[in-house]
């Protein structure tokens, strides 16, 4: 075993090295309509070759962030960068930036074919350059022997695959995704998120994706940025946005969570305590805030961190009493509502490892919960 | 098959026979032998080959043609811009005045029209003739078109616009290699409306030609005042048969694309 420190970097992770040149610079941009803002004073930077997803409700600004880098909106205030270099003045068709839009927008008067190779053809290229390079998009999508259908005449998930193609055709530097897989139904969209993150890695390319889909997002993305009211609440990623939340919105917006409200009742450099309900003993996390004694705050913590007891577990820290609410079965798992003494509701998800008529534990049953020191985060608020 | 109740039946005669009889009426005398237009006397296709000498009908007929064609294309291109800056531009200053007085000519008398032209030609000292007739068509169908145009253009999915100019087209490629192939069926239709209004256009044209540029309708017009003549309704006969014609295969194309994408469709999904 050698040293990790000395270990050649295996890890995709550009965005921790500070040598690392950003593909894509966003700083200080604000763009208004009018007295609305759509985004606020935001800044971030985005590397080569990154699969970078900007997650948020409709309305918080991903989209008009998209449009902004393909050239459809310009910034009211600060600057774009592009490889080092201020796009402002780059119209939509000068730029090595292309786009798979949300309706797809396939050409519907053009085979498949004809509207993989329409970018090609603005370029001049020659005829048989043109040919091969569609040939070739269209085996990377799987679409071969549809290279003569109208758009019309493909099934959804196959038109989806002719505008992946289309856009990636010109070889972008960076192919922006909106919302790509929203017409999707459930299956077809996981399968198609794998397709497309083996495609990204394939082209090499640097892919942006705007999702409300948090799922899709924890699937594909390298980095997710998570964005609320034109701001960006955090940038991490998935692993560190699911199990680090740097608040509670975060963790709130992603994937299920407890929020337990308490004061703080430690703190010590990366380590914290809140007391939540009188009686009760404190519960202990893990915190990424500097917090102040005696200040609100919240624990989140996610349903599967947390064991159930059906007799007070010995040697735990973080044990909470209480009976059991309600219980819904979901196959895989099952997610037990369990009431505290105080009131409170807190969910805990048990994997069905055993077939369910085994259960130990069933309505109205007093149990008790207890999760590790280090599930939980202590948050602001 | 449902059976029609006495009721339906009746109501839909009585309609079909208002809306036809008249026009029987005319193309039954057209093959009568006599020359009094009331009077029946026997079968007969002259009147047909009188029209065919009649120099001054013909004449006329063919600077109609030539009017159409001309104003009805002209009127397509500006009525498409009309309707695609109206679509497009967003808001800007003005916007609703602007649609507003596209769209005026719509509800304006046609008598209002041709003579504000009239003294529009007079004042520039443009002579009267087939330029002027055709100014004046092409002044008001042209509205007619962007009103066409402009409602699929309403439909029209922006991104794909945007998907051209973002695959690195200009925005006039955009618009001749994405935009106008898609919306050409409203604009061919537009120009169809151009073109009949054109053709049956008596008003307008009647205060904006000139003595050497009689169009067919005011021909017809004037022939008529002297007395109805069985010459005329040979003319009208061909006019309503070549009409006819028109719409369906008109229709029989529209039915037989729609047929055709069905089809494919199913296609798609299996």
């Amino acid at each position: 075993m050698s040293d990790a420190a000395t270990a050649p970097v295996s890890v995709f992770a550009p965005w921790e090295d500070p040598q690392a040149k950003p593909l894509i610079q966003f700083q200080n941009v604000t763009k208004r309509w009018g007295d609305f803002t759509a985004i606020d004073d935001l800044s971030i930077d985005i590397y080569t070759k990154e699969f970078f997803a900007l997650l948020g409700p409709s309305g918080c600004g991903k989209t008009t962030m998209m449009r902004m880098l393909a050239g459809f909106e310009t910034p009211t205030e600060g600057k774009i960068l592009i490889d080092g270099q201020d796009v402002a003045a780059i119209p939509p068709n000068k730029r090595a930036v292309n786009m798979m839009f949300q309706s797809y927008a396939l050409f519907p008067h053009l085979s498949v074919a004809e509207n993989i190779a329409f970018g090609l053809k603005r370029d001049k290229l020659p005829k048989d350059q043109i040919a091969a390079r569609v040939e070739e998009m269209l085996t990377l999508v799987q679409l071969n022997k549809f290279a003569n259908r109208k758009p019309h005449q493909i099934s959804g998930g196959q038109r989806q695959r002719v505008a992946l193609a289309r856009s990636l055709a010109k070889a972008p530097k960076l192919l922006l995704l909106d919302e790509p897989l929203g017409a999707l139904d459930k299956k077809l969209r996981q399968d198609t998120q794998f397709e497309l993150m083996d495609i990204q890695e394939k082209t090499g390319t640097t892919f942006v994706i705007v999702t409300h889909d948090q799922e899709e997002a924890m699937t594909v993305a390298s980095r997710i940025a998570v964005m609320d009211h034109g701001q960006i609440i955090q940038v991490d990623t998935p692993s560190k946005i699911y199990e680090e939340p740097k608040s509670v919105y975060v963790a709130d917006f992603i994937g299920d969570v407890n929020l337990i409200k308490g004061k703080v009742s430690h703190y010590d450099d990366g380590h914290a305590a809140i007391s939540w309900a009188e009686g009760q003993p404190e519960l202990k996390g893990i915190s990424p805030l500097s917090l102040t004694l005696g200040s609100e705050a919240t624990l989140a913590v996610r349903p599967e961190k947390l064991s159930i007891y059906t007799s007070r577990p010995k040697d735990q820290t973080n044990v909470i009493k209480g009976k059991v609410l309600d219980i819904a079965y979901l196959g895989n798992m099952s997610t037990y509502v369990i009431e505290t003494p105080t009131g409170e509701h807190i969910k805990a998800q048990i994997a069905n490892t055993r077939r369910i008529q085994r259960r130990q534990i069933t309505w109205e049953d007093k149990v008790w919960l207890s999760f590790t020191e280090t599930a939980g985060v202590v948050l602001d608020r | 098959m449902r059976r029609l109740s006495w009721f339906n039946a009746i109501s839909l005669t009585l309609g079909f026979a208002f809306l036809y009889i008249p026009m029987l009426i005319l193309i039954t005398y057209s093959f009568n032998a006599g020359k009094l237009v009331t009077v029946w006397s026997g079968f007969s296709t002259k009147w047909y080959g009188e029209l065919f000498r009649n120099e001054a009908f013909l004449d006329a007929a063919w600077v109609t043609l030539k009017v159409a064609v001309m104003s009805s294309t002209i009127a397509t291109v500006l009525g498409t811009m009309a309707a695609y800056v109206m679509v497009r531009a967003g808001r800007f200053p003005g916007r609703t005045l602007f649609s507003g007085m596209i769209y005026a000519p719509l509800v304006m008398p046609e008598v209002i029209t041709g003579l504000s032209l009239l003294l529009l030609f007079i004042s520039i000292g443009l002579d009267r003739g087939v330029l002027t007739i055709v100014l004046a068509h092409t002044t008001f169908s042209m509205c007619f078109v962007s009103v066409v145009v402009s409602s699929r253009l309403v439909t029209f999915d922006q991104s794909l616009e945007e998907a051209a100019l973002d695959l690195g087209c200009t925005g006039f490629e955009a618009f001749r290699l994405v935009t106008l192939p898609i919306i050409m069926p409203a604009v061919v239709s537009g120009w169809l409306l151009a073109f009949t209004l054109s053709l049956d256009d008596l008003v307008i044209a009647s205060f904006t030609s000139g003595p050497s540029s009689t169009t067919l309708p005011i021909k017809i017009f004037s022939a008529v005042r002297l007395g109805v003549s069985p010459e005329i309704n040979a003319l009208s006969t061909i006019m309503i048969g070549l009409v006819t014609i028109g719409v369906i295969g008109a229709s029989l194309t529209s039915k037989r694309s729609i047929a055709k994408r069905q089809k494919d469709e199913q296609g798609a999904i299996q």
